[in-house]
């Protein structure tokens, strides 16, 4: 689910700040991620000046990559039910980094992130011409990110909207929740040693969630693309309607909803896109 | 006519002896010494073996195998999902399909199979031997391991004394499960940390714990399980398939590690998780 849950208010879609640029960074490890596309729905939907760039931290690397890889890893959460504290990670966890940095195609998702502290480090991987609220950058990850909410651990998220935003095609998958019944049939087929056999218990499910590669990622990132834009513009994500694209999922059913059934905006959010 | 040929008790001591001490002696200094007989430790000495590296596994049970033999519930039927099925095909061990992509096989038949494979690449196993501790070089670079017999360690410590003896090698591979007990032995020194097995159990989170596979010491590589230890990664979840191929990450990395390059490809299919390759479309 996305990183927030504030309601909505026609006060909070002001126009703040209308971004002359917007930056969509790739994910090479979502194979069924087509970032043009989204950049097209950028500029069909907001008018926006949008364009397509590698992978982050292939495009922003300054310095020695072990110290990247070091800074990656002091933002990873080590206890779900526990906020982050500053850590000096250990020589395994950089080395991990650092492979994945060195091959951004490949993905190793079960690390949870600290969306704040893993944008913080984004934000100072930007050049300072770039470091303005007139350039909007949208950086695809396949990490796990997650926020610390107020019942006391952290949560997965799609999207942390903020200066840059992230979106995980790895969280559309595993944040918002599946069916009930995927819940009880994978607690039925869970065996004693705790291996679950993925496979089986998605089966009776499938196409009622969006799945690893999925085919329709790309759809259904659109509407995340524009949540992550209109937080930018407005400072507020989401919208209370169901059938708009901006509306705030927390069932893969509503995500499926919003992102292929609708596919669009409501129309109050469709009249402040035009005004953009 | 007696059924076997004439031997006295004492030349049957002699050859045990002879056997033994042959092993011990030439393994005494070696390139590789893997802590722990279990899936990742027997792939791991496997590997590196087949690739011309001298390498010993530690064992401290008697068996070798550790969780190989059974599945869940203890039902010897275990399961592995692709493309960990290939380590199945390269130690010739037959297995069925049960559904797309998950694979079946009899546990004794996987695991005889993989100790055979094991031994016959080349490898030693020292069994019945438990870990002590690990033994440190000039600026704390690991360069060996301290043994002993495992019944030792039954023994009131109060009324034994039964000094443990020393093997040197040139990096150590950490396969001893849960207990992680290099990694362990090196945080007593205040020279390594343990993260703490837990995070997030999700579909894909085998792909981490083979991800982490590698060096966590100078001098030390952590395989298996002991990775989720190691690196506060789930401790239930990962299946013998993300054991096999950690296994055969930490031989890569090994060989790394020691210079040499691969004889054989230790992932002789291609990339592990290989994914279908993305174009990078890049629009204006």
């Amino acid at each position: 689910m996305p990183s927030r849950r504030r309601r909505s208010s026609p006060a909070d879609n002001r126009l703040i700040a209308r971004p002359e640029r917007v930056y969509l960074y790739d994910d090479p490890a979502a194979p069924t991620l087509d970032v043009g596309v989204l950049a097209d729905t950028v500029k069909d939907v907001l008018g926006l000046n949008a364009s397509v760039r590698k992978e982050f931290f292939s495009y922003h690397r300054h310095g020695a990559v072990e110290d990247l890889a070091n800074r990656l890893a002091a933002t990873k959460v080590r206890s779900m039910g526990q906020r982050w504290v500053p850590f000096e990670p250990i020589y395994g966890e950089v080395q991990f980094e650092r492979r994945l940095l060195e091959d951004p195609a490949k993905s190793a998702p079960g690390i949870l992130y600290d969306g704040h502290r893993l944008m913080r480090l984004c934000q100072g991987l930007l050049p300072p011409k770039e470091r303005t609220l007139g350039v909007a950058h949208l950086i695809f990850t396949s990490r796990v990110v997650g926020t610390w909410e107020d019942d006391g651990r952290y949560h997965a998220r799609v999207n942390v909207c903020g200066f840059p935003s992230l979106l995980s095609n790895t969280g559309i998958v595993e944040a918002p929740a599946k069916p009930k019944e995927y819940y009880l049939l994978k607690r039925r087929l869970t065996n004693p040693m705790g291996v679950v056999p993925f496979e089986q218990v998605k089966a009776p499910f499938a196409g009622r969630f969006v799945d690893y590669d999925d085919p329709r990622l790309t759809e259904v990132m659109k509407g995340y693309v524009l949540q992550c834009l209109f937080h930018h513009m407005t400072g507020e994500a989401f919208c209370e309607e169901p059938r708009c694209r901006l509306f705030n999922a927390h069932w893969q059913a509503e995500v499926l909803e919003a992102q292929i059934a609708s596919g669009r905006l409501c129309l109050r959010h469709r009249k402040i896109a035009a005004e953009t | 006519m007696p059924l076997f040929a004439h031997s006295s008790e004492a030349e049957v001591t002699r050859a045990i002896l002879a056997g033994f001490n042959r092993d011990l002696a030439a393994y005494a200094e070696t390139e590789v010494i893997v802590i722990g007989g279990g899936p990742s430790g027997l792939t791991a000495a496997r590997e590196l073996a087949l690739n011309g590296v001298k390498v010993v596994i530690i064992e401290h049970n008697n068996y070798i195998g550790g969780g190989f033999w059974i599945g869940g519930y203890l039902m010897n039927t275990i399961t592995l999902r692709a493309p960990a099925q290939r380590v199945l095909d390269e130690i010739g061990c037959p297995y069925e399909q049960y559904s797309k992509g998950l694979y079946v096989t009899p546990g004794p038949h996987a695991c005889s199979k993989l100790i055979a494979a094991t031994m016959d690449a080349g490898a030693k196993i020292q069994n019945m031997t438990s870990f002590q501790d690990i033994v440190m070089r000039e600026n704390n670079r690991v360069g060996g391991v301290v043994i002993n017999w495992t019944p030792v360690e039954a023994l009131p410590h109060e009324i034994t004394c039964v000094d443990p003896i020393a093997l040197e090698c040139e990096l150590v591979i950490d396969a001893t499960g849960h207990d992680a007990q290099v990694i362990r032995a090196l945080e007593k020194r205040g020279l390594a940390k343990r993260i703490g097995e837990g995070g997030m159990w999700i579909e894909k989170s085998e792909d981490a714990v083979v991800e982490h596979t590698g060096v966590a010491y100078p001098g030390v590589i952590v395989a298996g399980m002991a990775v989720c230890s190691t690196y506060g990664l789930p401790r239930m979840g990962p299946t013998f398939g993300a054991m096999l191929l950690s296994g055969k990450r930490a031989a890569e990395e090994a060989l790394k590690v020691l210079g040499k390059s691969p004889k054989k490809p230790v992932f002789a299919w291609g990339e592990y998780s290989a994914k279908p390759s993305k174009a990078v479309k890049s629009r204006r």
